[in-house]
C-alpha cells in the first residue's frame, strides 16, 4: 500500500536539537528565519509512504522475509523481531522536491539551507510517525514493535537495496538508492516493524535508533538528549 | 506491419503487465525478471502469446530493467538479456501482425543533481540497450519519473536507431511525477524531441488517471498512449483492486479525451486487454486538433508566453568586470547567485551567456546550464554565437529551452535552425543578416519573415519562433527607436509571432539610463513586446512589466502585482526591519544577520577606508567573536552561519571593488574542498566553504561525489597546500581513505583536514589525515595554523 502523508507543522524542538541547540536564548533573527523556512518547506514536501506485510521466519543467520530474497542479518534485528511471525517493511520519503528546495537554498543563503535541512530531518521523523499510525489503522489491532531501521545496531545497511526492491519503493514512492547506499530523496527512512503474538514490553529506544546518532552534538560530547 | 500503418487503425492495443504474469508463475518479489529471458524463454513467449491472443498489436519484450547497472553481477550482458528478450517476443509474434517493442524503464540510479549519475552516463546506458535491441520494431520508454533521464533515453534511441519511439511517464494524483515533472512540460519536451507517441503508465488505475490523461491530451499533437494499473494494490496480498470488466469500462471513458493507444500496467492480465478491446469496439478515435501555445519549460514549470514574460539578462559577462573575473576563476557559485537573485526579482526566463575570450565557452556553458537548472526553476535562454556551444547546452538542458539566437545570415540559418529542431527548442531570430541591421522597419520585417519561413520549412513550429527587432542606441541614432518599435508591431501583427527585445541598449551614452529604459520598455510593451530582456532587479523595469500586466488584464485581480508590492512596497527590500540606518555599524549588521545592510555599509566604508582595513579591523574580529561564542556554546550553528553570510555579502562588495579597479582580491591561501567519491551529503562542506572564504581564503570547491584523482590533480596543478575532505556515511569513508592515499602517493605538497558526521579524531589519524575538524569553526582554525606554521607565504 502506498499513499501520501500530511504534516501540518514541524516539530521545532526536534529541529533545534538537530541544529545543535543546547539551551539559552535564540536570536530573534533565527526564529524569524525558521518561520520562513518552515512555511516554504511545508509547501514543498510531499511525504509519501509505502509498506508491505510479510511473513517472517527465524533462520540461523537472522530473519528470513518469506517470498522474497531478503534475509535480515544480525542479532539486533533478530531480537527486535522476537516472537513476531509477520513484519511490516515500510519506506517513507519527503520527496525529491525537498532535496531541490534545500539545494536551491544553498545557492541563495546557507543559513536558510541549514535550517531547512534540519527542519526536514524533523519532518521525516514526523512523517514516519504518521505512516505508523496509518499502517496500524489499516493492518489492524495487533502488538507492534517500534520501527527498526537498517543501520541500527548490527542490522546492516546493505540490506537497503533489496529492501527497496521488495517494497517496490522506486515505483511506488520514488525512493532510490546510490551505490554508496545513500537513500535518494535524501530525507527518507526505511524501517521494519514486527507484529508480535505477545505483548511487547516498552523499551527505551535510545541512541541506537535515532537518525541523528551519527552527527549528534550530545553524543559527541558524551551526553544524551534524553529522548 | 509497421507502427505507421498500425496508427491507421482506430485504436492501437498495447499489452498488459509482465511482472504480474511472472509472479503468478512463481517469480519472487524483488528478483530480476529479465534473467528469465534466458533461463525460461518458453514462459515469456507464452505470456506474449496470451497478450497477442487478447488482441494486443504491440507487445513489450521483457527488457524493462535490462540495463548495465541492474544486471551487474547477474552473469549476463545487456546484449544477451535484451537479445533474448526480443527473440522471445519475436517468436510469439510469428504468424501474427503484432509488433515487438524494446521496453526500457528507468535505470534505477537517479541523475544529477539529485543523484550522482551524469546525463552523459545515462545516455550511454540507454545507448547500449538500444543497440542490443536493434531487432525490435518499436522502442518504448516507460514508467519514467525523471524527464531528464527520459531525455537522455530519447536521444540515445533516436541517435542510435531509426525505430519509432513511444514514451510514457508515471504520474501521481497531484498531476506530477515523483521528481515534480508536470504534464505540460513532459508533452512540450517530448514532442520537441520528435517522439512518435506520448503517454502515461503505471502508478494509478484508469479512474485516478482520468484528469492526468485529460491534461496530457490538451498538450499533445501526437498520439497519446495510456497503460494504467489494475487499480491500487493491497499491502498484504499485493493484489490490485479492480476487475477486468471495470478496467475496460473506465478505459472506454478515456476515448473522448483523445487517447489512441490503450494497454495495461501492473496487475493487468490478458483478460484486461481483451475486455478493453471489446469495450473500444465500434468507438471512434477523436483525433488531435489542439493548438499548443508558445511556451518553454523546466520539468516542473511551464512558462506560457501568453503575456509579457521577463527574461533576466544578468548572466552575461559583457561589460561586467566582476562577472568576467568569476568566469575566469571558474566561480560557478557567483553565477548561481545571479540566477537566484533574478528569479527572486521576477525573472520568468534566464538568459545564459558565458562567452569570454580565454575560456572554453562550451565547457563553461554546459557547466553553467547544469548548475543553474539544479537550483533555479525557470527555463533558460541559451545565448551564444557558436553553434557547438549551443548544441552542448541544448543537449544537457533539462526542459524546453530558448536558443538565442539565429539571424538572417545563410550560415546562421543553416547551422542554428537544425539544432533548434533536433532538440525541440524555441528560437530567437535577430533581424539582421550579411548586410548588418536594416535601418528601416520594413527591412527588419523582411528578415523576420525569412527566418520564420526557414524555421517552418524544417519543421519548427511557428509558435517557437520569437523575433528580436533589435534595439539601437537612441543617443547615436535618434530615429532608430521608432523603427524598432514599428518593426516589432508589424512582426507581431502581420506574422503573428512572439517578440523579444533587449531593452537596456537604448540608453547607452545617456545619463540616468534607467529612465529611458523603463519608458522605452513601456512603449515596446504596448506595441506587443512579449519577452523583454531586462535586469529584473532594477525596480522600475520589473515594475513596468508588472504594471502592464495589471492594466491589460493579464494579471487577474492584480494578484501578482500585489504579491510583489503589497507587503513592503518593494520586492527587493532588505529583510532588515525597523532599524534606523544611521544607527548601525558593520559589526551590528554582522551580529544580527543583516546581509543587505552589511553590503551597504561596506560600500559606504569603501569610499574612505582601505579594503584591507575593513577586512582586518572589522570583518575578521566580528567573525572571531561569533566563532568563539559558538565554541563556548553561547550561540548555535545557524547564528554562526548567519554571521558568515553577512560577511560574505560584505566580501562580495569588496571583491567588486577590486574588480572595478582591476586589482586582484586578497587571498590568504588556496584550499580545496571536496565531498568524497560516492558521497552526496554536502551541506556541511558548503558551510565550511562559506566560513573559510570569509577568513580570506580562496576556496576551490570541487563539489560532491568527487573522483579521487580529481582532487589529486587539482591539488598539484594549482599548488594547493590545504585540502579539506568531507564524508557523511560509513560507506564512503573508504573513499576518503583512498583519496588521502593517492594524494600521498602522488607527493602532493599539502596538509589534509577531514570532517563529517561519522568521523572521529582517531579514525582521521588512522587514514592518514593531518587534521580532524570537529566543525566548520575548527576548520578555520586549522587553515590559520596550516598557512601560518607550515606554508608562510
Amino acid at each position: 500500500m502506498s499513499g501520501t502523508l500530511e504534516i501540518k507543522s514541524i516539530n521545532r524542538r526536534e529541529a533545534f536539537r538537530y541544529m545543535g541547540y543546547k539551551g539559552g536564548e535564540i536570536n530573534q533573527g533565527i526564529l524569524d528565519l525558521t518561520d520562513q523556512c518552515e512555511e516554504a518547506l511545508l509547501k514543498t514536501v510531499k511525504p509519501r509512504m509505502v509498506y508491505r506485510v510479510f511473513d517472517i521466519m527465524n533462520v540461523e543467520k537472522g530473519v528470513e522475509v518469506k517470498t522474497t530474497p531478503l534475509i535480515f542479518k544480525g542479532k539486533d534485528i533478530k531480537a527486535h523481531l522476537e516472537n513476531c511471525r509477520k513484519a511490516i517493511l515500510m519506506c517513507v520519503t519527503l520527496s525529491a522536491e525537498t532535496d531541490k528546495l534545500i539545494r536551491s537554498l544553498e545557492a541563495e543563503s546557507m543559513e536558510k539551507a541549514f535550517i531547512t535541512d534540519t527542519l526536514a530531518s524533523a519532518a521525516v521523523e514526523q512523517a514516519c510517525e504518521r505512516a505508523e499510525e496509518i499502517i496500524k489503522e489499516q493492518v489492524g489491532e495487533y502488538n507492534y514493535t517500534w520501527r527498526f531501521s537498517p543501520g541500527y545496531g548490527d542490522f546492516p545497511l546493505d540490506v537497503q537495496r533489496d529492501f527497496l526492491k521488495v517494497t517496490d519503493a522506486a515505483k511506488r514512492i520514488g525512493l532510490n538508492i546510490t551505490d554508496s547506499l545513500i537513500l535518494i530523496p535524501r530525507k527518507s527512512v526505511t524501517a521494519v516493524m514486527g507484529i508480535s503474538e505477545e505483548a511487547i514490553p516498552p523499551k527505551r529506544r535510545g541512541c541506537i535508533c535515532c537518525n541523528m546518532r551519527d552527527r549528534c552534538e550530545y553524543r559527541k560530547g558524551g551526553n544524551h538528549c534524553g529522548f | 506491419m509497421d507502427f505507421k500503418s498500425l496508427l491507421k487503425k482506430e485504436f492501437v492495443s498495447l499489452d498488459g503487465a509482465m511482472g504480474t504474469m511472472l509472479q503468478a508463475r512463481g517469480l519472487k518479489t524483488g528478483e530480476a525478471p529479465e534473467l528469465l529471458n534466458i533461463e525460461k524463454p518458453e514462459i515469456l513467449t507464452e505470456i506474449h502469446r496470451e497478450y497477442i491472443e487478447a488482441g494486443a498489436d504491440i507487445i513489450y519484450a521483457n527488457t524493462f530493467g535490462a540495463n548495465r547497472y541492474k544486471l551487474e553481477g547477474s552473469g549476463h550482458s545487456v546484449e544477451e538479456i535484451i537479445g533474448a528478450g526480443i527473440k522471445n517476443a519475436g517468436k510469439a509474434c510469428e504468424g501474427t501482425e503484432a509488433l515487438v517493442a524494446l521496453d526500457l524503464g528507468p535505470i534505477g540510479q537517479l541523475l544529477e543533481p539529485t543523484g550522482s549519475l551524469t546525463f552523459e552516463e545515462a545516455y550511454d546506458i540507454y545507448k547500449e540497450e538500444v543497440l542490443a535491441g536493434k531487432d525490435c520494431d518499436i522502442i518504448v520508454l516507460e514508467t519514467m519519473t525523471d524527464l531528464y533521464e527520459l531525455k537522455a533515453a530519447v536521444l540515445a534511441a533516436k541517435e542510435n536507431s531509426d525505430k519509432p519511439v513511444i514514451c510514457t511517464m508515471t504520474f501521481e494524483e497531484n498531476m506530477r511525477t515523483f521528481t515534480g515533472c508536470c504534464i505540460s512540460s513532459m508533452a512540450l519536451v517530448l514532442q520537441g524531441l520528435g517522439v512518435d507517441a506520448v503517454g502515461v503508465n503505471c502508478s494509478l488505475g484508469p479512474r485516478e488517471l482520468y484528469p492526468v490523461v485529460e491534461e496530457l491530451c490538451r498538450w499533445s499533437n501526437i498520439p497519446v498512449a495510456v497503460k494504467p494499473n489494475a487499480g491500487l494494490p493491497d499491502p498484504v496480498t499485493n493484489a490490485y483492486n479492480i476487475t477486468a470488466r471495470e478496467f475496460a469500462e473506465l478505459m472506454e471513458k478515456l476515448v473522448p479525451l483523445g487517447v489512441k493507444l490503450f494497454g495495461g500496467c501492473c496487475g493487468t492480465t490478458p483478460e484486461f486487454i481483451k475486455e478493453t478491446n471489446r469495450a473500444l469496439k465500434g468507438k471512434k478515435y477523436v483525433g488531435i486538433a489542439h493548438k499548443i501555445p508558445a511556451a518553454c519549460c523546466t520539468p516542473a514549470k511551464t512558462v506560457i508566453i501568453d503575456r509579457p514574460r521577463i527574461i533576466g539578462e544578468r548572466i552575461n559577462p559583457t561589460g561586467k568586470k566582476r562577472f568576467k573575473e568569476a568566469l575566469l576563476a571558474d566561480d560557478i557559485d557567483y553565477i548561481l547567485g545571479q540566477a537566484i537573485e533574478q528569479v527572486k526579482g521576477g525573472a520568468d526566463i534566464l538568459d545564459v551567456n558565458v562567452g569570454l575570450p580565454g575560456i572554453d565557452e562550451k565547457k563553461m556553458m554546459i557547466k553553467a546550464v547544469k548548475a543553474i537548472q539544479g537550483v533555479a526553476d525557470v527555463p533558460l535562454q541559451l545565448d551564444s554565437t557558436i553553434p557547438e556551444v549551443l548544441e552542448g547546452a541544448l543537449r544537457v538542458y533539462n526542459g524546453k529551452a530558448v536558443v538565442n539566437s539565429v539571424n538572417g545570415e545563410e550560415k546562421s540559418l543553416q547551422t542554428v535552425l537544425p539544432l533548434v529542431k533536433k532538440y525541440g527548442a524555441a528560437v530567437v531570430g535577430l533581424c539582421l543578416d550579411e548586410n548588418g541591421i536594416p535601418k528601416t522597419a520594413e527591412g527588419r520585417f523582411n528578415i523576420a519573415k525569412k527566418i520564420l519561413d526557414r524555421a517552418v520549412a524544417i519543421g519548427i513550429r511557428k509558435e517557437d519562433v520569437y523575433i528580436d527587432c533589435l534595439t539601437l542606441t537612441v543617443s547615436a541614432e535618434q530615429e532608430a527607436a521608432r523603427e524598432t518599435l514599428n518593426a516589432l508591431e508589424r512582426v507581431k501583427k502581420e506574422l503573428g509571432l512572439k517578440t523579444v527585445l533587449g531593452v537596456s541598449n537604448i540608453s547607452f551614452g545617456l545619463p540616468d539610463r534607467v529612465k529611458i529604459n523603463s519608458n522605452f520598455l513601456a512603449m515596446a510593451l504596448t506595441k506587443g513586446l512579449d519577452l523583454p530582456i531586462i535586469n529584473p532587479n532594477t525596480e522600475s523595469m520589473a515594475a513596468a512589466v508588472r504594471a502592464y500586466n495589471v492594466l491589460m488584464g493579464y494579471d487577474l485581480n492584480s494578484a501578482e502585482y500585489i504579491a510583489a508590492y503589497g507587503q513592503s512596497g518593494s520586492v527587493s527590500a532588505d529583510t532588515a526591519v525597523n532599524i534606523q540606518k544611521g544607527d548601525m555599524d558593520l559589526a551590528y549588521a554582522l551580529e544580527n544577520g543583516l546581509k543587505g545592510e552589511g553590503a551597504r555599509i561596506t560600500a559606504e566604508l569603501l569610499k574612505t577606508a582601505d579594503p584591507m582595513a575593513i577586512i582586518n579591523d572589522i570583518l575578521i574580529p566580528a567573525l572571531d567573536k561569533t566563532g568563539s561564542e559558538f565554541e563556548k556554546g553561547k550561540i548555535f550553528l545557524p547564528q554562526l552561519i548567519l554571521t558568515a553570510s553577512v560577511a560574505q555579502s560584505c566580501f562580495e562588495v569588496i571583491k567588486n571593488h577590486y574588480a572595478q579597479k582591476g586589482e586582484k582580491s586578497v587571498s590568504k591561501g588556496k584550499i580545496i574542498l571536496a565531498t568524497v567519491k560516492g558521497d552526496i551529503h554536502d551541506i556541511g562542506k558548503n558551510i565550511v566553504r562559506v566560513l573559510l572564504e570569509n577568513y580570506g581564503y580562496e576556496v576551490i570547491d570541487l563539489g560532491k561525489d568527487v573522483d579521487y584523482m580529481t582532487v589529486v590533480n587539482c591539488a598539484i596543478e594549482n599548488n594547493v597546500h590545504l585540502i579539506g575532505l568531507s564524508a557523511l556515511m560509513t560507506t564512503t569513508l573508504v573513499s576518503m581513505e583512498k583519496t588521502i592515499r593517492l594524494l600521498h602517493e602522488h607527493n602532493a605538497d599539502c596538509k589534509i583536514m577531514v570532517g563529517g558526521a561519522v568521523l572521529t579524531p582517531e579514525y582521521a589519524a588512522q587514514i592518514g589525515a593531518d587534521f580532524y575538524a570537529r566543525d566548520a569553526k575548527e576548520s578555520c582554525d586549522i587553515a590559520k595554523k596550516v598557512f601560518e606554521e607550515f606554508y608562510p607565504n
